[in-house]
């Protein structure tokens, strides 16, 4: 059989189809779907942190004017999470966070079904709450979750208790040993970041109807199948009575990589039987944003005087708000991000999440990763500080490489990491560096290295070839954004197939339609959507080569599908057009397919060494070298960053001009999280920024372009050597901003993100006194629930 | 109350509320979608659109005081099988991610272009401070926009009415 195509094919700047209608205002979002018949929907909010329900009284509300259906925890009995059922998509007994839902209206106006959604009488005894994860980890917390132990749990192997959620542990090698050397100096610092909010500027939003006893749910989701299953688990009904699709995704940024609002309109529509539409309003939107959890992190490590780890010890604390979701499948991502990049000769961590009453956080962009990253870039700058080593050159001497173990015992495959580094600094050279600039400001550089992972796992893809020669991918992959859907499958679709990009019909995603997929988030939509979609093209190209051998009477492998033909190797113009072929199998067999599947191929990690951990090892780990260069005015504690470079690994790029957009992009979300976007949590429980006016996003005059060389050839198993290429700009900027703002000033930068009042605390020589988070210990063992050996 | 005005050069009625704002009555009441409803607040942007000729942000305009109007909707500034200069060039660079913001960002960077034809990088700049985009990044938009100067072809279809 004919076999390889060539794979360069793939490689171009092809534009996305859906960008004119976007400019042109006729992309229908979720939230344009509100045609003349669909009710409005509104949701009753706790306004509390901690509650004990007395009643819910819904008797006057449901006289109310418009009103339709009303909605409470009677109608959804389940629970769902991400390793622990412990969410009920309704306060029913219990709330834990101000803005929890209590009860769903549907009215005839949305003025009307908030009106009524008022009415709703609700008694109630308030709780002392637990705001903080001091709060929650001290003695006499009180219990977010009284109940914890009672929970269905859906992975097994980590340990929990009270508020710790989910306690992840890794211990490899001796490290007890390694501190009680004599010949290494300890070094140990804490670090602490609060929340990042996304800001889709498409809220979350769902309408639902329920049609010939099934659910539709047309919604902004990241995560098709997870709506699908979860919306079944809370109400109690099969799955197989949810439909979900999925149009336009006006920005994900993780933040949709969840069930939501989903449940609440489908129960609408049932005892309404009517479309029901729910949106966030701005205000819902960032009170209730699953964020970026905010963390709490102490560093230990025992380094020679010649830069050797020989020990590290790690403790997180996460906070994953009143319920675990996210942050529960997060603690795995601690052992490969704060014990990533540096080889370690031994380590232990115990990555926790925390409940508190506050709103739940969630999955955004690289997650945990950033601010790991930060920690432990603004760690390795204080190792080196202690032994006296330059920064870079301690980075040369440790960064991972072909055949190092990480944390959890995997061995990495390939040099990548040094060879980036290398790359950086040749274009961009350490020159003498200034301390003052002329007009006064403090000057700093610095240099971090980042590794990430790409989230693989299941991805389900069908092609069907057309009669008329273009091909129609059918995957549950969504377009939040990115472009993947609008270029790089196609484009691989494509290639494969011998078609143009353009006769590749890419359908949106429809659970109806498509096979099964974890959702477009963690880097993987081109790696598992992608080969999935190359498996199902390789069942198209088996089928037309045999219908076309027959035609042809040339054996398959002497022929080559390109330019939408089917044409006799090296000899241009002969053979057949696709089209042609495909009319012929028709006639033969009948129309031609392929479907194709993917999972993660399941990279070894030492055995032992991990517990708690949902992956144990990474599969694609991705790298990432950031440089920058920031002025630090020490009269108003601003930050300006005079550049910023990177150097990406990609694997290989498939649509550069596509890469710059998420790198530009990617990297600027990074410098709000490291400069200017902040979250605080009031004594209410609710979030003091609730609008653009508070939580301050990058404005176009507080940017710069970023400079990026792209490094391919990493090893990689996605299709064409493929690794994401969306998700990891972000990873070390927190980390590089940080590190160079600590340069400049020569203060211990340990915290996020450093506004001009916290920039101007740290030069503040009588008042900085550094962080010391007292309620993680410097034993570590006292930082487990005690499962591991504690000498 | 009742305001008459012309929207995209059809002539338009809303009877309501004259407090609703210009945002609420063209999304809902004439189901012109591209006008986005991001923060409600004025900060973003995204509601951008042309009331005779200036770009304001239809979140803050009461409908009541628009009685006689002109108005222009991001459905409204190009012939309809066309592209302005300024959707021309995001087109063309490739710049578009999401998309929400843009509707926004075309309708007031469209009446930037027309008062300023050769604007410096750091005046684009300045102008799309009205406008977030929290997917780009800013920059390769701003290269787009450069890609414009001079080209003077920045045109609001301010009250032909748009036909197919």
């Amino acid at each position: 059989m004919s076999g390889k195509f060539n794979s360069n094919s793939a490689v171009m700047n092809f534009p996305r189809r859906d960008s004119q209608d976007k400019l042109r205002g006729r992309t229908k979002y979720t939230v344009d779907m509100e045609n003349s018949d669909v009710l409005h929907a509104a949701l009753l909010r706790a306004e509390i942190p901690s509650a004990r329900l007395i009643s819910i009284d819904t008797s006057e509300a449901k006289k109310m004017p418009g009103v339709k259906a009303i909605a409470t925890h009677l109608d959804a009995p389940g629970l769902h999470g991400i390793g622990i059922s412990d969410h009920p998509i309704f306060a029913g007994d219990v709330v834990r966070y101000h803005g929890e839902p209590i009860a769903a209206v549907a009215a005839l106006t949305k003025a009307q079904a908030e009106a009524a959604a008022a009415a709703i009488k609700v008694t109630f005894e308030q709780d002392d709450a637990v705001l903080t994860m001091e709060d929650a980890l001290s003695i006499d917390a009180p219990l977010v979750h009284p109940d914890w132990e009672n929970y269905e749990i859906l992975f097994d192997g980590a340990a929990r208790g009270g508020n710790i959620a989910w306690e992840a542990t890794v211990q490899r090698g001796d490290t007890n040993a390694a501190f009680c050397r004599d010949d290494v100096t300890i070094v140990e610092g804490c670090y602490r970041v609060g929340r990042q909010s996304h800001v889709p500027f498409e809220p979350r939003a769902v309408v639902a109807s329920f049609e010939d006893g099934r659910y539709h749910i047309q919604t902004s989701t990241q995560v098709p199948w997870t709506v699908r299953h979860v919306t079944a688990k809370v109400l109690g009904i099969p799955e197989a009575q949810v439909q979900v699709t999925v149009p336009a995704v006006g920005g994900g940024f993780g933040l949709k990589f969840d069930c939501s609002l989903e449940p609440y309109a489908a129960i609408l529509a049932k005892k309404s039987g009517r479309s029901v539409s729910l949106y966030n309003s701005r205000r819902e939107e960032q009170m209730t944003c699953l964020c970026r959890e905010n963390a709490e992190i102490r560093l230990r490590s025992a380094v020679t005087k010649e830069g050797e780890i020989v020990g590290r010890e790690a403790t997180v604390l996460m906070d994953c708000g009143a319920y675990g979701g996210e942050q529960v499948f997060l603690t795995s991502m601690t052992a490969h991000t704060l014990g990533g990049n540096y080889k370690l000769g031994s380590v232990r961590i115990s990555s926790r999440a925390i409940y508190t009453n506050t709103p739940p956080n969630g999955a955004f962009r690289a997650c945990n990763g950033v601010y790991n990253t930060f920690a432990l870039e603004r760690h390795t700058d204080e190792i080196c500080s202690a032994i006296g080593m330059d920064q870079i050159e301690f980075r040369r001497r440790n960064v991972i490489g072909n055949g190092d173990i990480g944390a959890t015992g995997q061995v990495f495959e390939g040099d990548v990491l040094r060879p980036m580094l290398e790359q950086l600094l040749e274009k961009y050279p350490i020159g003498d560096t200034q301390e003052v600039l002329p007009d006064g400001r403090l000057f700093g550089r610095a240099t971090t290295v980042g590794t990430w992972f790409i989230f693989v796992g299941p991805s389900a893809a069908t092609v069907n070839l057309n009669a008329d020669g273009s091909a129609t991918l059918v995957t549950s992959g969504v377009e939040i954004g990115s472009g993947t859907m609008m270029q790089s499958l196609p484009q691989m679709v494509a290639a494969s197939l011998g078609l143009h990009p353009s006769d590749v019909i890419v359908k949106t995603a429809d659970t109806d339609a498509s096979g099964r997929d974890l959702g477009v988030g963690g880097g993987r939509t081109t790696v598992s959507i992608g080969a999935a979609s190359m498996a199902a093209c390789e069942e198209v190209r088996e089928k037309l080569l045999s219908v076309a051998s027959q035609m042809l009477q040339t054996k398959a492998e002497d022929l080559v599908l390109k330019n939408g033909r089917i044409e006799i190797k090296d000899r241009p113009g002969s053979g057949a057009t696709i089209q042609t072929v495909a009319q012929q199998a028709e006639l033969d067999f009948g129309p031609i397919s392929g479907s194709g599947a993917f999972t993660n191929p399941g990279v070894k990690a030492m055995p032992g060494c991990a517990s708690g951990h949902f992956i144990e090892a990474i599969d694609i780990p991705v790298f990432a070298v950031h440089d920058c260069e920031v002025a630090v005015d020490p009269d108003t504690g601003h930050v300006e960053v005079l550049s910023y470079r990177i150097i990406q690994d990609v694997g290989r790029a498939l649509n550069p001009r596509a890469i710059h957009g998420q790198i530009q992009g990617g990297i600027v979300q990074g410098l709000g999280y490291a400069l200017q976007e902040e979250i605080t949590i009031n004594a209410d429980g609710a979030f003091d920024q609730t609008g653009f006016e508070t939580y301050r996003l990058p404005l176009a005059g507080d940017v710069l372009p970023i400079d990026f060389e792209l490094f391919e050839g990493a090893p990689s198993c996605g299709p064409l050597g493929t690794k994401g290429a969306g998700e990891v700009p972000i990873l070390n900027v927190g980390a590089s901003i940080a590190c160079a703002v600590a340069n400049a000033t020569g203060k211990a930068v340990s915290e996020l993100p450093l506004t001009p009042p916290r920039v101007l605390a740290l030069l503040d020589d009588d008042g900085y006194t550094g962080l010391s988070l007292t309620h993680i210990s410097s034993e570590w063992h006292k930082n487990t629930l005690g499962r591991t050996s504690s000498y | 109350m009742t305001v008459n005005l012309a929207i995209n050069g059809d002539a338009s009625t809303y009877e309501g509320d004259p407090r609703t704002s210009l945002l609420d009555v063209l999304r809902n009441h004439f189901r012109l979608t591209g006008t986005k409803a991001v923060c409600g607040e004025g900060f973003c942007g995204a509601c951008t659109v042309h009331v005779n000729g200036k770009p304001i942000m239809a979140c803050l305009q009461p409908i009541g005081v628009l009685d006689g109007a002109e108005v222009t909707t991001i459905e409204g500034i190009a012939p309809l099988d066309e592209l302005n200069a300024v959707q021309q060039a995001f087109e063309d660079f490739d710049v578009v991610q999401c998309g929400m913001c843009f509707p926004g960002m075309v309708m007031s960077l469209s009446a930037f272009l027309k008062e300023n034809p050769n604007p410096e990088r750091d005046e684009v700049k300045s102008a799309m401070t009205g406008n977030i985009c929290r997917c780009t990044g800013y920059e390769r938009i701003i290269d787009a926009l450069m890609s414009v100067q001079g080209l003077e072809q920045v045109s609001s279809q301010k009250s032909e009415k748009v036909t197919s």
